[in-house]
């Protein structure tokens, strides 16, 4: 709010506020991540730096119980298993895989 | 060690309807194919003892046709085969139906089996595809096997 007090400038060269830019990612869900969840796919935004960690905290906030699930899941960014430190980039397709038991 | 033959036609399908095997051995067939093995996986009426009244297929579509596709290619770079055919049902499936079915073709048979098997059994531990048992007291998402890890993050240098 600060910013917007005393004199408006004029022209085309006042400064824009500097705000971290959120990413925002697609996230599926799968198998019991899904039903625990109710939730199949969704876009989240995150903070800038986040990582999927972060993302996954951000669910555990919301379903507890997903907390005894965590050891269980891989990660994976735009189908790609990685691990849980990787830095998230706007527009990522993100998952939480379960144990898989197609066949 | 032999001539390298690409996966650019092999066919990998994730299916809603019932899986049509003749059409994958026919996929598969050609001249210089002299052995053709067939991997047929099959809903089965137990789990553990538990009679199984159904079973219910979810992926993660574009991930599993990418793995089943990396699959194909590994298959390629390390068997002398000619062909692979690569298909799984999703959703609902009775008793007896048929929920994978893999067929590969290649020169001589040893070579066919090893990768039928290989495929099959590379499949079942990193494709992202998961079922649900269904039976008359409840039902549960099978146990699952951990997808291999992922690579170790690179050490700060």
């Amino acid at each position: 709010m600060a910013l917007l007090a005393g004199p408006v400038p004029s022209g085309y060269n006042f400064p824009v506020p500097h705000v971290l830019p959120n990413l925002r990612v697609k996230v599926l869900l799968f198998a019991r991540v899904r039903e625990l969840t109710g939730i199949a796919e969704e876009s989240v935004d995150l903070p800038a730096g986040a990582t999927l960690s972060d993302l996954f905290e951000h669910y555990q906030k919301h379903f507890p119980a997903l907390a005894d699930l965590r050891s269980s899941l891989v990660a994976s960014r735009n189908q790609e298993l990685v691990s849980w430190d990787t830095p998230l980039s706007a527009g990522d397709d993100v998952a939480f895989l379960p144990p898989v038991s197609g066949g | 060690m032999h001539m390298t033959t690409t996966a650019d036609n092999d066919w990998c399908e994730l299916l809603r309807t019932p899986i049509d095997a003749n059409a994958a051995v026919g996929h598969v067939r050609a001249d210089r194919v002299g052995a053709l093995v067939t991997f047929d996986g099959v809903v089965r009426n137990e789990s553990r003892g538990r009679r199984t009244l159904y079973l219910e297929y979810q992926a993660y579509e574009s991930m599993a046709v990418a793995k089943m596709r990396e699959i194909c290619a590994q298959i390629h770079h390390t068997y002398a085969i000619h062909r692979v055919a690569m298909l799984h049902r999703l959703g609902h499936l009775e008793i007896g139906e048929t929920s994978v079915f893999i067929a590969v073709s290649a020169p001589h048979r040893a070579t066919a089996f090893d990768a039928c098997r290989f495929a099959i059994d590379t499949l079942k531990r990193t494709v992202p595809i998961w079922k649900k048992e269904f039976f008359e007291d409840g039902a549960v998402w099978a146990d699952g096997e951990l997808p291999p890890a992922p690579p170790a993050p690179k050490a700060a240098s």
